[in-house]
């Protein structure tokens, strides 16, 4: 009966207890950092002796936070357009395409996803350096399309493979071109997927350090690198203040994500 | 391009075209830099073996292939524990309760990498929440030193390494028919003895492949180790980037490179085989 | 009968407004093979899973060998059961499937092997020993579960719909084993299903569950024959319903009225009709005959033939009323009638007055 809750008896408080220190676990940083971007204390004393907004002035005061979420913003979007059109194309030829050594293709396609991604930073770094590419918004682009490509195919493969190609046939035979019935009836159809897509691209783009900091020039920085250079050198509560947006947009997008889900239920 | 992959679909026989753009995309970008990579490993700084040579011989790396490892299996074995319990809870409790600690896993995984990592800087440091809990409880006289070395380390990484060890568990349960632990229990099973005679071995396909995972991903993992971790106690791929980016050894960085790659790759494979392949879970 | 066995004692299961199980009283004695028989929602299954510890009950009690069982937590009860769903343990070989109640009692490995391989003698799986449950078909693998649930001498065998996700055939085949099995182990078991024919096939007697209710307990013979409500004379066998007015009472039988103004007197009455009140008369297809002539029977009514089926060994005839009602009439082989019948005829159903039964609305 483990798995039904009510006939658990004790075993349900020691299951509850061990789920209540994990969720403090899991919630203790992130609070943490919330209530510490809002304390005065510089040198991060918890709980704060008082409370002020100093630390969000100062990040909003200071260009260069600014420039460089605008900077890992735009690389986000474009990496995203260009991870789900390349994870579309592919997805297509992987789920409906005809040909030898398919599954091998697909295994190879998800590769990037569990190479280290230190690996693949050191090695774009030393390419982008030879052909001129280092330090340049097509070189970001580029890199992260590379690690953000196999969970856009992987979201998108899902998708489609869900979906009957008869019904695509059953549209054309409705007398839709071949072309509308991609449109009207197989587009819609796997939308979830591309939208899955889309936001698991710009996310990894977004969050992505490691290959960023092998990129990243003085001029060209996306926030992660910006955030990583201010870490290393002292703990400011600045970044307490820019981890909390980033907290707040991750909120905002699981609460977007959550809604559409329900849409599609209802 | 232009065939279509509705009525004509029996013409996509060779319908690579459309997998081409992101093909040579990864060719280009993704398996020549890498070989690259690994060929300099062997001609630099002369053709042979020296760069592999040294990294097996120096004490200096066999201690960081051992920190790697034991931090990777630590973590495993840690998040492997803290994640049975919680993916079981996230199947049989309540709706609303069980939605509560989903969205805290979800927001866990989501939220900046960065973010998380600095807020554990700051808990963890001597003057940190964590260490002033725990000497005005009198459980310690002095600060424990917690961060820059591998305690802290394997803290920041099984925070972060969780949510990719519950998932794959919680789906596995989620499958399991409640009806056979009733059977169980009817046939006489305590619930000790339903849990380690019934549950466990039923979810050992979800824990498998969640450790296989957690170990990958920890193994060449950069950036917790790189901040939570002292200099002394340096992992793989910190190392890696520093003997590329600091000491410009390209060499040996990347003869460190091709064994991280391939014990990487071996266990990549080892899980397709015995699991399949993973999921969408980033 | 003896003392009973398994004493179920105004049972009684809600969940929030829902009534699932209402007041069930029964009396189960040893060795019995009693079924639950109704609808989905009937309160059937609540019942069973109450006594399997599944639930508890929101009030009453249940005795096994004159102790109450609900303080005992399931796998204390010492009671075997077969699910509807398939839940061999399928990290587990038939063998140690079979194996497991046993092993946890720590039974020692000799008395181990030989029961095991005493349970799958008696339900003819020696040679699957070493399967796993996957590879197995569904009617093995509720086979292999029924040998799970008797390895350990249960006092009691609960099966909930255990053969519903087999095919007719096989399930028939599989029926004739429980029966065999019920035979030579001499276990008490208890069977829940929706389908009369199992029930009837299977049962010493068949508790009918309605809306929460036991309606009427009894061996198939005696609920066919003497139906104490519509719902029972409608779940078992097959019948038809015909619309009446009570016209008098007295001593269990009425006398009544079709709607045509047609008279019939003396027809046994159940439930309590007073005159004037509607009622409705059962009729079963298989006991009512068709003639050419109305003349000389206690009851008859006049109708017109709307469809004819041949079905082999019977024909079964559909008919209409001179009010609209319709009803049908099984004609066994040997009947002329059933040769020459044709639609649009008209021609009269006749019954014994004592063989229908008037059951006040």
């Amino acid at each position: 009966m483990l798995l039904t809750f009510e006939k658990m008896g004790a075993w349900r408080w020691g299951l509850g207890l061990i789920c209540a220190l994990v969720a403090l676990f899991l919630l203790l940083p992130i609070v943490f950092i919330i209530a510490l971007s809002f304390g005065d204390s510089r040198w991060l004393i918890f709980p704060p002796p008082g409370w002020t907004l100093r630390w969000y002035e100062e990040l909003f005061a200071d260009p260069r936070w600014i420039e460089s979420a605008l900077t890992s913003a735009k690389i986000g979007l474009i990496v995203t357009v260009f991870s789900v059109a390349l994870g579309l194309l592919a997805s297509i030829g992987l789920v409906r395409g005809r040909f030898k050594g398919k599954a091998v293709l697909r295994t190879f396609f998800l590769t990037p996803m569990v190479l280290p991604v230190v690996i693949l930073a050191v090695a774009l770094y030393a390419l982008f350096l030879r052909i001129g590419l280092s330090g340049t918004l097509v070189g970001f682009v580029i890199a992260h399309v590379v690690i953000a490509l196999p969970f856009s195919i992987i979201a998108i493969s899902g998708a489609l493979e869900t979906f009957d190609p008869a019904i695509e046939d059953a549209a054309v035979v409705c007398g839709a071109s071949p072309w509308e019935a991609r449109l009207r009836v197989t587009l819609p159809a796997i939308s979830h997927g591309l939208f899955s897509a889309a936001i698991f691209s710009f996310l990894i783009s977004w969050d992505e350090v490691v290959i960023a900091i092998f990129m990243a020039s003085p001029t060209l920085q996306t926030l992660p690198v910006r955030i990583w250079g201010t870490l290393r050198q002292d703990l400011t509560p600045v970044i307490a203040a820019a981890s909390t947006l980033l907290v707040a947009l991750t909120i905002l997008l699981m609460l977007a994500a959550a809604l559409l889900r329900k849409g599609k239920k209802a | 391009m232009s065939s279509t992959f509705a009525l004509a679909r029996p013409r996509m026989r060779k319908g690579t075209g459309m997998i081409l753009p992101a093909l040579v995309l990864l060719l280009a970008f993704f398996v020549v830099p890498v070989a690259l990579l690994l060929s300099r490993s062997v001609t630099e700084p002369e053709l042979g073996l020296q760069n592999y040579r040294e990294l097996l011989a120096s004490g200096t790396y066999a201690k960081i292939f051992f920190n790697t490892f034991l931090v990777a299996g630590l973590v495993t074995l840690i998040t492997a524990l803290l994640a049975f319990p919680v993916a079981w809870a996230l199947v049989i409790m309540p709706r609303l309760l069980a939605g509560l600690l989903f969205a805290i896993v979800l927001l866990s995984m989501w939220t900046n990498l960065l973010a998380r990592t600095y807020a554990w800087m700051v808990l963890l440091q001597q003057t940190g929440l964590i260490n002033r809990t725990l000497m005005q409880f009198g459980l310690t006289s002095e600060p424990i030193p917690l961060v820059n070395n591998l305690t802290g380390v394997t803290i920041g990484m099984v925070y972060i390494m969780l949510p990719f060890m519950v998932l794959p568990i919680y789906g596995v349960i989620r499958k399991i028919d409640p009806a056979i632990l009733q059977a169980a229990a009817l046939c006489g099973a305590t619930r000790l003895q339903a849990l380690g005679r019934v549950l466990l071995p039923l979810a050992v396909p979800g824990i498998a492949s969640g450790a296989l995972m957690v170990f990958v991903m920890s193994l060449g993992y950069f950036v917790t180790p790189a901040l939570l971790g002292g200099t002394s106690n340096m992992m793989l791929a910190e190392m890696i980037a520093q003997q590329v980016q600091s000491l410009v050894n390209w060499g040996l960085g990347g003869a460190a490179a091709f064994i991280l790659l391939v014990v990487t790759l071996s266990l990549y494979a080892l899980q397709l085989r015995l699991i399949g392949e993973p999921k969408g879970t980033a | 009968m003896t003392a009973p066995y398994l004493h179920f004692q105004a049972v009684r299961k809600t969940y929030g407004d829902v009534v699932a199980a209402d007041r069930v009283d029964l009396e189960v004695p040893k060795g019995e093979f009693m079924t639950f028989l109704g609808p989905s929602g009937s309160g059937k299954s609540t019942t069973l899973y109450i006594l399997a510890g599944f639930q508890e009950p929101t009030s009453g009690d249940i005795q096994l060998g004159g102790r109450s069982i609900l303080p005992v937590p399931s796998h204390k009860r010492n009671i075997g059961m077969v699910f509807q769903r398939y839940t061999l343990f399928p990290h587990l070989s038939v063998r140690e499937n079979v194996a497991f109640p046993l092993r946890v009692r720590r039974q020692s490995q000799a008395e181990i092997t030989q029961k095991v391989g005493r349970a799958l003698e008696l339900v003819r799986l020696q040679e699957f020993e070493e399967r796993m449950p996957a590879q197995l078909s569904g009617g093995q693998q509720q086979r292999v579960a029924l040998a799970r649930a008797l390895v350990y001498d249960p006092p009691v065998l609960l099966m909930d719909e255990p053969l519903s996700a087999l095919d007719k055939k096989l399930r028939e085949e599989i029926q004739l084993e429980i029966r065999r099995i019920h035979q030579e182990t001499g276990v008490t078991i208890l069977y829940v299903t929706h389908d009369q024919e199992e029930a009837l096939r299977l049962s010493d007697r068949i508790a009918v569950f309605n809306a929460g209710r036991i309606e009427q307990v009894g061996s198939g013979q005696h609920l066919y024959d003497q139906p104490a409500t519509r719902f029972v004379a409608d779940f078992i066998g097959d019948s038809a319903f015909l619309s009446a007015e009570i016209e008098s009472v007295q001593g269990g039988q009425a006398a009544m009225r079709f709607p045509d103004g047609t008279r019939l007197g003396a027809v046994p009455l159940h439930g309590a009709g007073a005159p004037g009140q509607k009622a409705e008369l059962l009729l079963r297809p298989e006991r009512i005959g068709l003639s050419e002539t109305g003349s000389g029977e206690t009851a008859a009514l006049e109708v017109t033939i709307t469809d004819v089926t041949f079905l082999g060994s019977s024909t079964d005839v559909r008919a209409e009323t001179a009010w609209g009602e319709g009803l049908f009439v099984r004609l066994p082989f040997s009947d002329p009638l059933s040769q020459s019948v044709r639609r649009g005829q008209r021609l009269w159903v006749s019954w014994e007055a004592n063989g229908a039964h008037l059951f006040a609305a």
